[in-house]
């Protein structure tokens, strides 16, 4: 299912330390490479609009109590945002004169292939269906499903084991957490009609 | 000495055979319970609390006491198995006992993990027996300037694991800072960041940042990237501490507990704050530096001990003061009140029995916990052989599993995956994670400690330094910050090295 | 081959769905006080007031065998406001029920929660408890009088401790003796704590002047000579302990600080009335007794519209607190 998208390798490119710029592109694809040589600015400006996020709150909030003593509840987050805006500034100018985040290696990662996205999205998709399944279906369904359904995106293609697995795994966990221990979690639509 | 005579009798109590069953059942389902996603020590002993219910109380305690010690053993487990942490204690260890367990040395990080459990809580009981009286007055004297003090010595240290680049690692710890900003502010009930939504308003909890930052941000990243040529199972590795481990690790071991009882005995303490520092100073203080961030085993022996002697330093101020530092002695505390019996100054005095038979049946504790999690820990490293779509998928259920269990509210799991995709990002730009969990912990209760010491001081500012404790502390960070600078006179400072997050080994 | 995967399938989406309901023991018949698969809801954390008297409330209704299991479960946040809200939401639901008190009347307020207790179905007022007003043993004040005069000169220089956020009983009591002492309770110098263990050591320790908080958490430190005890804030005075009520000291307070239990909106009649006479049964009970009198609570059973109405009253009072404070 690995779906390998034709642009070569632009993601190892930024991924690389210090990344060498690759060959013989000509012009708009010069540009492109460029801008996804310099993709790490997107974070400079997550973290702009992230410090812009925390100077509104400061400055829309009504301090409605008597604040006693200098430091009220405006003050830290004001300092916080303000560092935010200065980091994003400091970022961007380290990624424009050629500094880059290396991507983090570890055993499982192959940083050498190209990022698989639609995995991401995937297990992404799949998270998000079980936080909304949860209450409707019940944790044992939406469990199982989580489980079952990270494995698919993860290149399991078992058919009959994956979702005994995670059958068996969701409905063991729902019995240690609610019968055992009286933690409760939803039991799912047939509860009480059996 | 008295207290010795005390402790022997109480000896005689813990070993009892009934007592002993009591302590090997408590040890066993605190561990069990412990290495569940979600439930810490706290929430596992108020479960446990209708376990002991039938006991009489010297037997109930004691039980009691072998959950506490085994549910942080077991919350720690998880952590560094599957970088999932179970409570805030247990998140420092994920940092490099996860990237041991990863490259096949999960055996050695939880052997190097109980044994720092054990040395902790040895070290740390022996001090209980005794410092008890002595520390408790002291933890008495520590108000808030002094906690405000610690806090800024501990941003400083914060700077040792910004990793290569400075301007990353403060991005991070930003990042974590304005998460901690989430809620209702402590002093004055002014709700921040929360958008007017009532599940934010408690702010988003220590532990959901960093299984959203560790285990999902991890395993979306690794999702990304997966290496699909060559399936080769993680290696399981030795069993046991090798001497080269051992040599790296002892003096860790013994420096965890000087860390983490003094912070479990004042109010304020807890075991988030000194198992970062043990973790800072063992990085300082390590021959290995290239290794931390991709397993360095000091990394999780000294943290592991600081925590469970923390645990110790709990039991002090509980048991001669009535104060319940940490939400497990409150729970403990809650407890005792259900036998009648009310911990405090007067406690030592009414039921020596039973203080001193729990506090001998904590060394019969430790004792059964290392001997049962020793043999165990090649055992639960297997658990990483399992195929790697289930592993990953298996990490993604119990942290929704965490994340749910707890409240009961699909907010938290929404938030889990927002963090989740986070640390993603930060992965993928090279922002290490590590600050921006640092920046959670210490930010709200900086600003709470420096709010609460100006407001003691009615607003002026030598209320922060008014405290013999506050100024000294105060100058060991100006000494700290100086100190390079010194250097610099006196000869030229070696090339700075990569520190965590590094690039390192990316190939076989 | 081909057959193995729908039957697996198959098997797992049997085990998933009709796995739990099989699990549930049968439980007993809807009789007497029976309430089978009742649960009660503690709106903070484990450890904390309204966890262990829920605990103990489930705990005694079992011995005492007037229902089975009843399960007990923590919705923290918000000072419970967010467990307030999510009871509202419950709306018909007769299996549930939330152990709460002054502290969630202060905290819906203070949080400007949408919800409030008139949005719920009054059950049972269980316990009460005076706060104490106590200092350190060598703190200069040795009298309530003294105290408050000191305070009257310099408000800002005496600083308050209390083991609640501001809307809570602790935030409170102080408040309403400012008033009746003649000192705007914006003067006042409300330092709060998480809990009452930091709140101790900042009183023992002398960090604050005097601290406000329940009797049973440091009656142990009083009687050790520890804390001394200057005033309880309760109508009355606390048996064995030698302090006057704030009255006799001549400020008009009463102040006491309650837990009980309250049920979703919109029961029927029926299930009202069990739920109540449930409570009722747990209040007669000797095991309940016993635990009271081990906890140091005092009784103050109190049921149906006449706890509803105080909690009306209850909640009349916060907010004209709070509007003093400008919240």
């Amino acid at each position: 299912m690995t779906n390998r998208p034709d642009a070569p390798s632009a993601e190892t490119l930024a991924a690389s330390p210090g990344g060498a710029p690759a060959g013989t592109p000509d012009g708009a694809a010069e540009r492109r490479s460029w801008l996804r040589d310099h993709s790490e600015l997107g974070v400079c400006v997550l973290l702009l609009a992230l410090g812009v996020l925390v100077l509104t709150d400061v400055l829309t909030m009504d301090v409605d109590i008597a604040q006693r003593g200098p430091v009220g509840p405006r003050t830290v987050p004001l300092v916080v945002g303000a560092g935010l805006l200065a980091v994003a500034v400091l970022l961007a100018v380290d990624v424009l004169r050629g500094g880059r985040g290396e991507a983090e290696s570890g055993e499982d990662v192959d940083l050498s292939e190209p990022a698989d996205w639609r995995t991401v999205l995937l297990l992404a998709g799949v998270f998000l269906a079980t936080a909304v399944l949860i209450e409707p279906l019940g944790f044992p369904v939406a469990g199982a499903l989580l489980f079952w359904g990270a494995a698919f995106a993860l290149g399991s293609r078992h058919h009959d084991r994956d979702p005994l697995i995670a059958a068996v795994l969701s409905f063991l966990t729902y019995a240690v957490f609610d019968k055992l221990l009286g933690v409760p979690l939803p039991g799912g639509p047939l509860m009480g009609v059996l | 000495m008295d207290a010795l005579s005390s402790l022997l009798d109480g000896f005689a109590t813990a070993l009892t055979p009934v007592n002993l069953l009591w302590a090997v059942l408590g040890v066993l389902l605190g561990t069990a319970i412990g290495v569940l996603p979600g439930i810490g020590p706290a929430m596992a002993v108020a479960l446990l609390l209708p376990v002991t219910y039938g006991l009489e109380p010297t037997g109930a305690f004691i039980m009691f006491a072998g959950i506490y010690y085994g549910a942080m053993f077991g919350g720690s487990t998880t952590s560094i198995l599957l970088n999932t942490p179970g409570e805030s204690a247990a998140v420092v260890a994920a940092m490099e006992g996860n990237p041991m367990a990863k490259a096949g040395r999960g055996a050695q990080a939880l052997a190097a993990a109980a044994v720092g459990h054990f040395a902790g809580g040895m070290i740390g009981t022996i001090l209980l027996v005794a410092l008890a009286p002595a520390v408790a007055d002291l933890a008495v004297d520590i108000g808030a300037p002094d906690y405000f003090a610690i806090m800024v010595l501990a941003f400083i240290a914060v700077t040792s694991v910004l990793g290569a680049s400075r301007i990353r690692g403060l991005a991070s710890l930003l990042i974590g800072l304005t998460l901690g900003l989430v809620g209702l502010d402590q002093m004055t009930g002014q709700q921040r960041l929360t958008f007017g939504s009532l599940q934010l308003a408690d702010g988003v909890d220590v532990v959901i940042v960093a299984v959203g930052l560790f285990a999902i941000g991890e395993a979306l990243w690794v999702a990304a990237h997966l290496r699909r040529t060559s399936g080769r199972p993680i290696p399981v590795g030795r069993p046991w501490l090798d001497r080269g481990d051992v040599r790296r690790t002892w003096k860790s071991w013994l420096r965890g507990p000087f860390i983490g009882f003094p912070f479990g005995a004042i109010p304020a303490g807890g075991a988030e704050i000194p198992t970062f520092l043990s973790y800072v100073t063992e990085k300082r203080l390590s021959k290995h530096k290239d290794e931390w961030g991709k397993g360095a085993i000091e990394g999780v022996a000294g943290p592991e001990s600081a925590a469970s002697a923390s645990a110790a330093g709990t039991l002090v101020s509980m048991l001669t003061l009535g104060l319940p530092t940490t939400a497990v002695a409150a729970v403990m505390l809650a407890a005792f009140q259900q036998y009648g019996i009310q911990p405090g100054p007067l406690l030592f005095e009414r039921e020596p029995d039973l203080v001193w038979g729990l506090i001998a049946s904590l060394f019969v504790g430790m004792v059964l916990l290392l001997a049962l999690n020793l043999p165990l820990a090649p055992l639960w490293a297997k658990l990483l052989r399992i195929p790697r779509p289930y592993l990953y998928a298996g990490i993604l259920f119990f942290a929704a599993v965490g994340a749910y269990a707890v409240g009961g509210e699909v907010v938290d799991l929404v938030i889990l995956l927002f963090i989740g995709l986070i640390g993603f990002g930060m992965r993928r730009y090279g922002l290490p994670v590590l600050p921006a969990v640092i920046g959670v912990i210490l930010g709200p209760n900086a600003e709470q400690q420096l709010r609460r010491a100006l407001q003691i001081s009615d607003g002026s500012v030598t209320g922060l330094v008014d405290t013999p404790f506050s100024v000294t502390v105060y100058v060991v960070v100006l000494l700290i910050l100086a100190w390079p600078l010194l250097k610099r006179f006196t000869g030229r400072g070696r090339a700075g090295r990569a520190g965590s997050g590094g690039v390192g080994g990316s190939g076989e | 081959m081909r057959l193995r995967t729908p039957l697996a399938l198959f098997g797992a989406a049997v085990l998933v769905l009709a796995g739990p309901p099989l699990l549930t023991t049968g439980s007993g018949s809807e009789t007497g006080t029976q309430i089978p698969g009742l649960r009660l809801m503690v709106p903070n954390t484990p450890g904390g007031g309204y966890d262990i008297t829920a605990r103990t409330a489930a705990k005694n209704a079992e011995d005492a065998g007037l229902t089975h299991n009843i399960e007990v479960f923590n919705l923290p946040g918000a000072g419970g406001t967010v467990g307030l809200t999510r009871l509202v939401s419950e709306h018909g639901n007769g299996k549930l029920a939330m152990s709460m008190g002054l502290g969630v009347v202060g905290a819906a307020r203070s949080n400007h929660s949408p919800k409030t207790l008139s949005d719920t179905t009054p059950i049972a007022r269980l316990t009460e408890e005076p706060d104490v007003v106590v200092v350190a043993k060598d703190s200069p004040y040795e009298t309530i009088g003294q105290l408050v005069d000191a305070w009257k000169r310099t408000p800002g220089k005496l600083p308050v401790g209390g083991g609640s956020s501001p809307g809570g009983p602790d935030h409170l009591a102080p408040m309403l003796m400012a008033e009746a002492a003649g000192i705007a309770p914006k003067q006042v110098n409300y330092v709060p704590f998480d809990g009452g263990g930091e709140l101790l050591a900042s009183i023992l320790g002398n960090k604050v002047a005097f601290g406000v908080s329940g009797v049973g958490e440091y009656l142990d430190q009083i009687k050790a000579g520890e804390l001394r005890l200057l005033a309880v804030t309760g109508p009355e005075r606390v048996d064995g302990l030698d302090a006057p009520t704030l009255r006799e000291a001549g400020y008009d307070v009463d102040f006491t600080n309650w837990r009980g239990v309250v049920a979703p909106p919109g029961l029927s009649d029926a299930e009202r009335s069990k739920l109540t006479r449930l409570f009722e049964e747990l209040h007669d009970s000797d095991e309940w007794r016993e635990s009271m009198k081990q906890n140091g609570w005092d009784d103050a059973f109190l049921t149906g519209d006449e706890f509803g109405a105080f909690l009306e009253a209850q909640d009349a009072r916060v907010v004209k607190v709070l509007k003093e404070l400008g919240l």
